[in-house]
């Protein structure tokens, strides 16, 4: 065999295995997309078939963006990725350089922390919304009862009393309503992913120029100024990266929305398409090109960065 | 060091408790979790029982009745082994070559790889679906899930490979070369014992993620080869009647999964930032 051959001849199963995987289906998802293909159709049953012949060309994808379905799950979309990333990032940071220090039971802390990571998604859905959030038994009615209570007891005193009586009573939150359950895929999802931005963090704190600090310290620079013009740029890359690794996974958030929020109208792209796919295929195939396009655009960015490091 | 020596011995008390603090909030709803599977499912909803209860096993030894939970159990460990052991055999021969015998093309390759990761599974969900019941007739098969969650962590699995055989100094294979070794000398005394760590540590986290998987567990079976995540989904509304057997099965089911992790956090970061984090 030549030099060439047997590189290409072991690289070759995993190459045409993705390939299959990504062509087939997307092909595929592409071709509905653009005919009328709905599962259950009385008064059209040709249309339950896949065909050229019921070509549709833009239909699905002007019925998809003049539905208000689709401009709720795509802002819903965004704020849930946002909301994520936004507080992965702060807490990630704030947490690493809590981290980032030599103190006793250092490795039970770090133990501690990743834990969440590692909690699969359909079993973190489950334990928030139910023994935590909920509004009666999970822990959050408990303790807004509790705390009702406590004010309730000090309505009796003499001069605080007058004061405690201004008190409202606390409402518990329920998060299983449209508005809300939004919320609480956020904390759920913030819980899991936190972990993950602070490994990043971590890994990363740990390369920085220990030398360079100090040479700081000797000029007189306060801590503040240490973290915003040295700490802050060697981060730049990690958190990019940490913001779009998050955006490409929670783009595609599924286990928590369908746990959460089935059947209350709130829901994501994901979630969207699943409920078109009960019937009209041709819609949830045009949602599925947005999904990709959109993904697409967050994915350009991250390539471009790991390519860099790997040319290194 | 002398950033060190300087920190006052408030800073040295205070921030070592804010960060032990923060790492049992964080910690808080596992143990929650594991804490509430020891109570019956009457005193799991009882506030007078929140904290001081009569400890009992009984959830755990009724799983299999109250959820079956072995039979997906079981599922989880075949299809989360198999897909692992595959995706290393195809993966590995992939990276071995693309580290050692590097092409204009790899990086290409790789990066289109990776590109394949960032696909929306909802995208491409009904054609799946439409594939493997119509067509194929392997909807609802371990053989399904093992083949999917083998593809969906294939790009991961050879970019980890890569960055590890990338370590591996040329010079030592080179050497063996000049030695006489042959082909199978190379692998087996040179490059087993130097990439072993490298191979056991991706295939400890494509487990992992393996198992976590709840997009195609829950899409593409309804019995036959349902795994905990399917299980769990199922029981998404228990409106507090069973919190106590829930987290039961919810422990068993996240329980080794976590302990697994433990042991590769920083694989971790390797894996998940495709070696662009160091």
């Amino acid at each position: 065999m030549t030099n060439r051959t047997l590189p290409r001849l072991l690289q070759a199963p995993a190459v045409v295995v993705l390939l299959i995987w990504m062509l087939v289906p997307l092909g595929m998802t592409l071709f509905f997309s653009f005919i009328r293909y709905v599962l259950n159709s009385l008064s059209r049953p040709e249309w339950t078939r896949p065909s050229i012949e019921n070509w549709r060309g833009w239909g699905n994808y002007n019925f998809v963006l003049e539905n208000k379905d689709f401009w709720f799950a795509v802002s819903n979309s965004v704020v849930i990725v946002g909301g994520i990333i936004v507080l992965t990032v702060i807490l990630g940071l704030a947490i690493a350089i809590l981290v980032n220090r030599t103190f006793p039971g250092r490795g039970i802390v770090r133990v501690f922390l990743i834990s969440p990571f590692f909690v699969m998604p359909a079993v973190n859905a489950v334990l928030w919304i139910n023994m935590i959030l909920d509004p009666v038994l999970g822990l959050q009615g408990l303790a807004v009862n509790g705390l009702n209570e406590i004010v309730a007891g000090l309505r009796d005193f003499p001069i605080l009393g007058a004061f405690f009586s201004l008190w409202p009573e606390i409402e518990p939150i329920s998060f299983r309503a449209t508005q809300t359950s939004a919320l609480a895929v956020i904390i759920m999802v913030t819980w899991q992913w936190t972990p993950f931005a602070v490994l990043i963090f971590l890994t990363s704190l740990q390369s920085e120029d220990q030398q360079q600090k100090e040479a700081a310290v000797l000029d007189g620079a306060s801590a503040w100024a240490m973290f915003i013009n040295l700490t802050i740029p060697h981060l730049a890359r990690p958190i990019a990266i940490v913001v779009m690794i998050q955006a490409i996974f929670h783009l595609s958030l599924y286990a928590e929305i369908e746990i959460v929020s089935r059947g209350n109208g709130n829901k994501n792209l994901p979630y969207l398409i699943g409920e078109f796919a009960t019937n009209n295929i041709g819609a949830a195939s045009a949602t599925g090109i947005f999904a990709v396009i959109l993904a697409n655009i967050v994915a350009i960015f991250l390539l471009r960065m790991v390519g860099k490091s790997l040319m290194n | 060091m002398a950033v060190v020596a300087q920190s006052s011995t408030f800073s040295r008390i205070f921030w070592p408790t804010v960060a032990w603090l923060t790492a049992m909030i964080f910690f808080f709803p596992i143990f929650w979790m594991v804490f509430t599977s020891f109570k019956t499912d009457a005193d799991a909803v009882k506030p007078e029982y929140l904290f001081f209860f009569t400890p009992t096993f009984e959830n755990y030894l009724n799983m299999t009745e109250n959820y079956d939970y072995w039979r997906f159990a079981i599922n989880s460990v075949i299809t989360s082994t198999f897909a692992t052991a595959f995706a290393l055999v195809v993966g590995v021969p992939c990276a071995y070559s693309m580290a050692f015998n590097p092409t204009p093309a790899t990086k290409n390759i790789l990066m289109w790889m990776l590109s394949t990761k960032m696909l929306p599974a909802a995208a491409v969900l009904y054609p799946m679906t439409f594939l493997t019941k119509n067509f194929l007739g392997i909807y609802d098969t371990h053989f399904l899930v093992i083949v999917v969650l083998m593809l969906i962590n294939l790009p991961i699995v050879i970019w980890m490979l890569f960055t590890y055989f990338k370590e591996i100094p040329k010079e030592i294979i080179e050497a063996g070369k000049m030695d006489g070794v042959n082909t199978w000398g190379e692998i087996k005394d040179i490059l087993i014992p130097l990439a072993w760590g490298g191979v056991a540590s991706t295939a400890l986290l494509c487990f992992i993620f393996c198992w976590n998987e709840a997009y195609w567990t829950v899409r593409l079976t309804t019995t036959e080869a349902a795994t905990l995540s399917k299980l769990i989904e199922g029981n998404r509304a228990p409106e507090g009647l069973f919190f106590g057997r829930l987290s039961a099965v919810s422990t068993a089911a996240v329980g080794p999964i976590v302990v697994l992790g433990w042991f590769c956090q920083r694989q971790l970061v390797q894996g998940l930032t495709f070696g662009a984090v160091k």
